[in-house]
């Protein structure tokens, strides 16, 4: 690394004691380490990955072609467990897309510079997952030939969807969530595409890029209006990142299931996904940053402060289990009393509570430590194991919910079969192959913005740490004068 | 054990085996990709006689299948051959057949029915003589079932009849049906149903088979005077079966009857011959029993008196019909009526008589050597003492106000005891009368002993078989298929003649097969238990071509042929004192029943003294090891109705377990034998081994196993019955047909996998199903009773609706509920919902919108005690379905239903996460296609038949509130209680569930709702349900009941 170099070029900023960007780096090279992973051919390793996902891939069209010809019959949902693994892979990927808007919209708001090399990996993680979660709510109902239904249209049939109902406010809030995330993306990669397209070294090429670079010449008035729009969308974002994993949390907190009628649920909800979101961040950039060379601008500090926020909302979490323990036992309801400490506990699922508490609860916890938070190795293992924690969770907040509720003569288990676990790990697949594609043919982290910090820290070296600050804030409302 | 079963509603007829290349008449949907209509057509045109005539159609059927469409029997089926509606009375026969061959040729292939009729079906009388299309018929029938006849209604929509309902007229059914009548009619459309009369693999006319019977009948005659011909038939109830016999008897003096039934009223009627010098049948009047003691009598489900028990029973339940009754019940294993028992005592069968001599012995009196005598027999177990004392001190002290009733498993001796005991105690003449059996032959495995030895020395040339399925259905050491099989050396001179639904086990042995028609396809009578006469009308056309019982009889006497209606007619005009006999027929005909004298009760009362002899007689069964205990299924019977997927798929009252039998075992034999739920045991038993898989039920008596019969079938085309389940029949003997000692269990390494519609039977402390007794009732109907989390008036933001009109509701009274589980065939029935098959129900998604979830609470190593509840949608006033469903698929009706559109459901499931009462029920797959022609006639038109992909759930029958609308609206009138019923309502024989509007405060729903004992189910979410459940009163006697904690014996698990 190229520490050493930092500490003779600048004194660094007590409170940021770490560089965001390697300080040896030029336009010039940034242009070349940033943009050489599209220019260059994919190597064996990149293959060999497409072809695992590919392959994933395939098992999630035969899980959904057998779904549709079969019917819902085909998975493992039953009375009393109407809802399965099609809702909780939903909420998982919902949750996992979370990382994507808060990196790109808040942080951007809070002015924390530290998220310009992270962000478009994360918003191209939003948008995949969300693409993946879109897939379930459509899919799991009876007649999906139907499900537009939901959709307040001018019907022939005279009817309008049924507003109290949270399914019809889910509609909205991931619709309107894919829309902006994938507007997001692609107005921040508008030039990075110019940089491509200028870049190119074929006409194939050039006219492609340049189709959809839309005509981006660099010139003042396109980054006047660029960061209007960028900060706009910004803006429209900030909400989401609350408001769609609230309403994800009102599918079951409206109800009055035991272990879903809970009012903690959406700050509890939106934490949890923030916390996955993250720890799927870390587990893909990690390999990423190595196999693309990008560790010079996304550095060991990014995945520090990313820890922490890990940390954060994973106490968060804890706290929602233990006020759901609570007021379970505060509400002396036998009902909730039994859903949480009976069957949650030491009912038929107690295997996946438990390892729920571990991965979700014990897990993070570890990143109070400065050495777990800076290793690699105990990132990465701990990342995944938050996600297989909070996919844990969605099933137990699901099925232990469902599974035992308030007549016994209904209480039933859920069993997955075999389609339930193609069409899960299928998504992963199309997931895995739609990165893999983003990490061929689009920089993987945002050029331009990453040349604008770089210009942004030279300044400071020169006028000291508060001329950064001045200057950060002069980019974001420069258009404004 | 055999793999997993899936079956739908139709099971598809390409798993049919095709051994006997018979034509495969419908289901040409069901089986496309293989060929076999046009192999059978192959066989059957290589095979058929071109002069053949009167039911030699089938192959023309087959060929217009081949042709036509997958509808062609609705189509074809009134088409009538020219001709063929002539008189055929005064015709000679021979010419009658030719016209009708003639007929035939020139209909050509749209030729299908060729049965000469002129029959008229006289539908009831409150239906409009002409049929309207969209208007139901009713007709009165009837149904012969384990020797006695109920009345039914028979709903007909279009020409088909889709359902079946007791006949209100009727003094046992009073409109009550139970769940073996509901379904039969299941099996009329039955397309696994045998349809070709065939000699060895040869299809052959039923022309044919005549000539050949009228030919054996006729040598017989000449030669023998049938003294080589022998009939083995069911216990026959039949006036017109029994004119034919004895005319038969009188061509044929030599030839002899054998009746058969597997389970049989034999240790009653021998009792009754010695007390009362002829077969009687006891009438309980339960109407004026304070106490009852039953001595492992099932009386709420057993046939015949089922129905009329259970009404009776149910009344005295209730605190409103005045004072509560008593039962007291000793059994082995948990009965129905077991659960309903305020002191039930698990002993072994073979303690019965024990705790009858010692009744007996308490009573003293008369009794006193009788008792002594059982005594001796059976000495009473010490541990049982204070249990006969208080019995007997309470049938002392109610002398005249009670009755004792001993059940069929048990021995004549206990029968004997329990006559004698109720001269004793003046119950003879006020709680039970003794009237003539209406079946006096004896009909147990014994008595076909002699037929056995006879057909294996080779004396019988002739066996003609009407009874069901005998080679499966009689105990093993009967040797009965080994007599019908080749290792029989005389087999080959003897000629089996075998009628019946099905090609089923025995048909495998029969020389002629004949296609039986179904009851619901021909003529017939018959009598109830208690004497009453029913007509049995057809209610179609025959389906499959079969040959009414009737008619194959009539054969044997050389007659010009007559149609079942005819002889039926015939025969009644004959014995009929009536002026005019043609109007007093269609009364008879539309009423169903003919008012003949009922039986007369015996004037004489038992004679105590011959009591003695009985018990003397009796030779205890063996003791020891584990205690044996056959018994017929809640479900399927003995076996008769193991092809009909409606009981297949009902939960056996009191385990829960569908599509299977069980060997039941106590939890506390299953712990000392090491056994779980599920393991595979082989069963060791007189030398004889089966492999069972063992369910450890609460309630069984300790050492005992309890195999129900009816299960294991192997018919050829029985495809739903097959391999479902073990064959108990396999260790059954006909010395000990009921029970015996010595058994052994011994675990292998085998699982098997049952399907319970409820795997949980704790109530978990929670008030759902509300149980208590009298006194606590009374005593704190507060705290302690828990009662006040299930009424009062809970706090509403939201406003209410408001109503104008009707607001329907319904209230289910748990006092009189005993499980019977006929309202949950008459709802599958009216509301066709579909079969799904043990896959699904393992899968924990079975269809039933009405269930009743079954509670135990106590010890479950010890004695427990059931509760039965109901429980279908309970129309919520502020339904949780409502609110989150995204498409308005589940909207609140402004009469206060939940309505369910099933065109608007997506199917996202919400409602039913939502639903805290989880009745809603979704078709995760296309459960209601692949049905064959014939099965979808069976379809209720009024109710939509769901496809995949929607939800559906209780609609309080919507489609019956408006038909009667239709009437009402038309007369300008509201619309009375009395012609609006649910259809669990309709058919429930202990009147347990209320229906109607809470707008008419006279209405019985209102009453019920606003008596002392209603509650609602779960009151506390503020859901506020139209369905009212009624607490459950238990009456115990204060002498038994054990000291106090008894409280804390819930939750405990």
């Amino acid at each position: 690394m190229a520490e050493t170099a930092a500490h003779s070029a600048a004194p660094l900023d007590p409170l940021e004691p770490r560089h965001l960007v390697a300080p040896h780096h030029d336009d010039k090279s940034l242009n070349e380490t940033l943009l050489d992973h599209v220019w260059r051919k994919p190597g064996k390793g990149w293959f060999m990955l497409l072809g695992v996902a590919m392959s994933a891939l395939g098992l999630l069209v035969i899980g959904v072609s057998y779904t549709l010809f079969k019917g819902i019959g085909a998975w493992g949902n039953n009375q009393p467990n109407s809802w399965g693994f099609g809702i909780i892979n939903f909420v998982w990927w919902v949750g996992i897309g979370h990382a994507g808007t808060l990196i790109s919209a808040i942080l951007l708001l809070f002015q924390q510079k530290w998220r310009t090399s992270i962000n478009r990996f994360a918003e191209a993680m939003t948008l995949f997952a969300v693409v993946c979660a879109g897939i379930f709510p459509l899919l799991h109902t009876g007649r999906p030939w139907f499900a537009f239904w939901l959709f307040p249209y001018p019907s022939t049939l005279g009817a309008w969807p049924q507003f109290r109902s949270p399914l019809v406010w889910d509609v909205f809030a991931i619709s309107t969530y894919l829309t902006v995330s994938a507007l997001f993306w692609f107005v921040g990669l508008i030039p990075d595409l110019a940089a491509l397209r200028d870049s190119s070294k074929s006409l194939i090429q050039r006219r492609i890029y340049g189709l959809f670079a839309l005509g981006w010449r660099g010139s003042g008035r396109h980054w006047h209006n660029y960061k209007i729009a960028y900060l706009l969308l910004a803006g429209l974002s900030t909400p989401l990142v609350v408001s769609v994993h609230t309403i994800v949390s009102f599918d079951f907190a409206v109800s009055q299931l035991p272990g879903w009628h809970a009012t903690i649920f959406p700050p509890y909800f939106v934490a949890g996904a923030v916390f996955s979101g993250f720890a799927m961040v870390i587990t893909l950039i990690v390999p990423a940053r190595k196999y693309l060379k990008l560790r010079d601008v996304i550095t060991d500090r990014h995945l520090e402060n990313m820890n922490k926020v890990i940390l954060a909302t994973g106490l968060i979490v804890s706290y929602g289990y233990l006020m759901e323990h609570f007021i379970a036992w505060y509400s002396g309801s036998e009902y909730e009393i039994w859903t949480f400490y009976v069957n949650r506990a030491r009912g038929p699922y107690a295997g996946v509570y438990w390892l729920m508490i571990t991965c979700n609860v014990i897990t993070p916890n570890i990143f109070w430590f400065k050495k777990a938070r800076t290793s690699i190795p105990i990132m990465w293992v701990a990342s995944i194991v938050v996600n297989i924690g909070m996919w844990c969770e969605r099933f137990i907040i699901i099925v232990t919910s469902l599974s035992q509720d308030f007549l016994p003569s209904s209480w039933d288990v859920f069993t997955p079969t075999w389609v339930d676990w193609s069409i899960y790990i299928g998504t992963m697949g199309l997931f895995g192959t739609l990165f893999l594609l983003f990490l061929k043919f689009v920089p993987a982290v945002a050029v331009a913005e990453v040349k604008e910090l770089q210009l942004e820290l030279k300044h400071a070296a020169v006028h000291g740490a508060d001329g950064v600050e001045a200057s950060a804030a002069g980019t974001l409302t420069h258009g404004v004068h | 054990m055999p793999p997993l079963k899936p079956k739908l509603d139709g099971a598809p007829m390409k798993d049919t085996p095709t051994s006997f290349a018979l034509p495969v008449v419908s289901d040409a949907a069901a089986a496309p990709a293989q060929d076999v209509v046009g192999e059978a057509l192959d066989h059957a045109s290589s095979r058929s006689v071109a002069d053949e005539g009167a039911y030699g159609k089938t192959y023309w059927r087959s060929l217009e299948e081949k042709l036509g469409t997958a509808e062609y029997l609705e189509v074809t089926k009134p088409e009538f051959p020219e001709g063929a509606d002539l008189p055929p009375t005064g015709v000679a026969r021979r010419e009658f057949m030719q016209l009708l061959g003639a007929s035939m040729a020139l209909a050509g292939a749209t030729a299908c029915s060729t049965r000469p009729v002129d029959e008229r079906l006289v539908p009831f009388t409150r239906t409009p003589p002409e049929l309207t299309p969209g208007n139901p018929l009713h007709y009165a029938s009837g149904m012969t079932f384990g020797g006695s006849t109920s009345g039914l209604l028979i709903t007909a929509r279009e020409g088909r009849p889709i359902k079946v309902e007791g006949n209100p007229q009727h003094p046992v059914n009073q409109g009550a049906a139970s769940q073996f009548e509901q379904s039969f009619l299941m099996s009329l459309y039955d397309p696994q149903r045998a349809r070709v009369l065939r000699n060895g693999k040869s299809p052959k006319a039923v022309r044919t088979f005549g000539e050949e019977m009228a030919i054996i009948s006729d040598r017989a005659t000449q030669e023998n005077g049938g003294a080589r011909i022998r009939f083995l038939t069911e216990p026959n109830t039949s006036p017109v079966l029994a004119h034919l016999r004895e005319r038969i008897q009188e061509r044929l003096p030599q030839a002899r009857f054998h009746t058969y039934a597997s389970v049989s009223q034999d240790p009653a009627s021998e009792a009754t011959r010695a007390l009362f010098g002829q077969p009687a049948s006891a009438m309980y009047d339960l109407s004026k029993a304070d106490i009852i003691l039953s001595l492992d009598a099932d009386f709420l489900e057993s046939r015949p008196a089922n129905l009329g028990n259970a009404r009776a029973f149910a009344r005295r339940r209730d605190p409103a019909e005045g004072k509560l009754n008593r039962l007291y019940m000793c059994e082995p294993r948990l009965s129905v009526t077991g659960g309903m028992a305020d002191h039930r005592l698990r002993v072994k069968s073979q303690e019965v008589l024990s705790i009858a001599s010692a009744v007996a012995a308490r009573i003293g009196g008369n009794l006193a050597e009788v008792a002594a005598a059982g005594a001796r027999k059976a000495p009473l177990s010490s541990e049982f003492q204070k249990w006969v004392d208080v019995v007997a001190s309470d049938l002392r002290e109610n002398a005249g106000r009670c009755v004792v009733i001993a059940g069929e498993r048990q021995p004549a001796a206990v029968h004997a005891l329990a006559a004698a005991l109720n001269a004793e105690l003046g119950a003879v003449g006020n709680t039970v009368r003794y009237v003539p059996a209406t079946v006096t032959e004896t009909t147990d495995a014994s008595a076909l002993r002699s037929l056995v030895d006879e057909l294996m020395a080779g004396q019988v040339d002739t066996l003609v078989i009407t009874a069901w399925n005998p080679v499966y259905r009689t105990p093993v050491d009967l040797g009965l298929e080994k007599a019908l099989s080749a290792e029989n050396p005389h087999r080959s001179k003897l000629t089996v003649i075998y009628t019946s639904l099905f090609e089923d086990e025995t048909s495998q042995h029969a020389d002629w097969f004949v296609p039986a028609a179904h009851e619901m396809e021909a003529w017939g009578d018959g009598r109830a238990e208690d004497g009453t006469v029913s007509i049995i009308q057809p209610l179609t056309q025959p389906i499959f071509n079969g040959v009414p019982a009737s008619e194959l009889l009539a054969y044997f006497l050389h007659e010009p042929f007559r149609t079942s209606y005819q002889i039926l007619r015939d025969f009644w005009r004959g014995r009929a004192e009536v002026a005019d006999f043609d109007t007093a027929w269609e009364t008879w005909v539309s009423m169903g029943i003919v008012p003949e004298a009922s039986a007369q009760s015996l004037t004489e009362g038992p004679n105590v003294q011959a009591a003695r002899a009985v018990v003397d007689a009796y030779t205890p069964a063996a003791t020891g090891e584990l205690e044996v205990n056959f018994v017929p299924s809640y479900a399927v019977f003995d076996g008769q109705f193991a092809n009909i997927t409606w009981l297949q798929e009902l939960a056996d009252p009191i385990s829960k377990i569908v599509w299977d039998n069980a060997a039941y075992i106590s939890p506390a034999t299953a712990k000392r034998l090491g056994l779980e739920a599920g393991d595979v045991a082989v069963l060791t038993y007189r030398d004889r081994t089966l492999e069972v898989p063992v369910w450890p039920l609460p309630g069984t008596t300790d050492d005992v196993v309890v195999l129900p019969l009816g299960y294991g079938r192997q018919g050829l085309h029985e495809v739903v019955a097959r391999d479902v389940g073990f064959n108990a029949n396999l260790v059954r003997t006909a010395k000990a047909p009921w029970f015996e000692g010595g058994a052994t269990l011994t675990k292998t390494k085998k699982t098997h996998k049952f399907a319970l519609t409820q795997s949980h039977w704790r109530m978990e402390g929670r008030p759902l199903a509300m149980d208590m007794s009298v006194a606590d009732f009374h005593e704190h109907t507060g705290e302690g009773a828990k009662l006040y989390r299930v009424r009062g008036e809970l706090p509403n933001v939201l406003p209410d609706f408001e109503y104008d009109g009707y607001k329907w509701a319904m209230a289910i009274d748990l006092a009189r509920c005993t499980g019977c589980s006929a309202c949950v065939i008459a709802c599958q029935a009216e509301n066709n919902i579909p079969v799904v098959g043990k896959e699904q129900v393992l899968r924990g998604r079975e269809m039933h919108w009405l269930r009743l979830d079954r509670y135990f609470s106590g010890d479950e190593m010890g004695d427990v005690e059931m509760v039965v509840q109901p429980v279908m949608c309970v129309h919520c006033e502020k339904a949780p379905c409502e609110y989150v469903c995204p498409v308005n698929a589940t909207v609140h009706s402004d009469e206060g239903l939940n309505d369910m559109v099933y065109n608007r459901c997506v199917g996202t499931r919400y409602c039913a996460n939502n639903c805290p009462y989880k009745v809603r029920r979704f078709n995760y797959l296309h459960y209601t296609a692949d049905k064959s022609p014939t099965e979808k006639m069976l379809m209720n038109p009024d109710v939509t038949v769901r496809a995949r992909g929607v939800m559906e759930k209780c609609t309080y029958c919507v489609q019956r509130i408006e038909r009667v609308r239709i009437d009402a609206r038309v007369q300008k009138r509201p619309i009375y209680e009395k012609e609006l019923q649910s259809a669990c309502q309709q058919t429930c024989p202990t009147e347990a569930i209320s229906f109607g509007t809470l707008s008419d405060p006279n209405a019985q729903v209102t009453k019920d709702h606003n008596d002392e004992r209603s509650y609602m189910l779960l009151h506390e979410l503020g859901t506020r349900p139209r369905t009212a459940h009624m607490v459950r009163l238990r009456n115990p006697n204060p002498a038994l009941v054990p000291p106090k904690p008894a409280e804390a014996h819930e939750g405990g698990h």
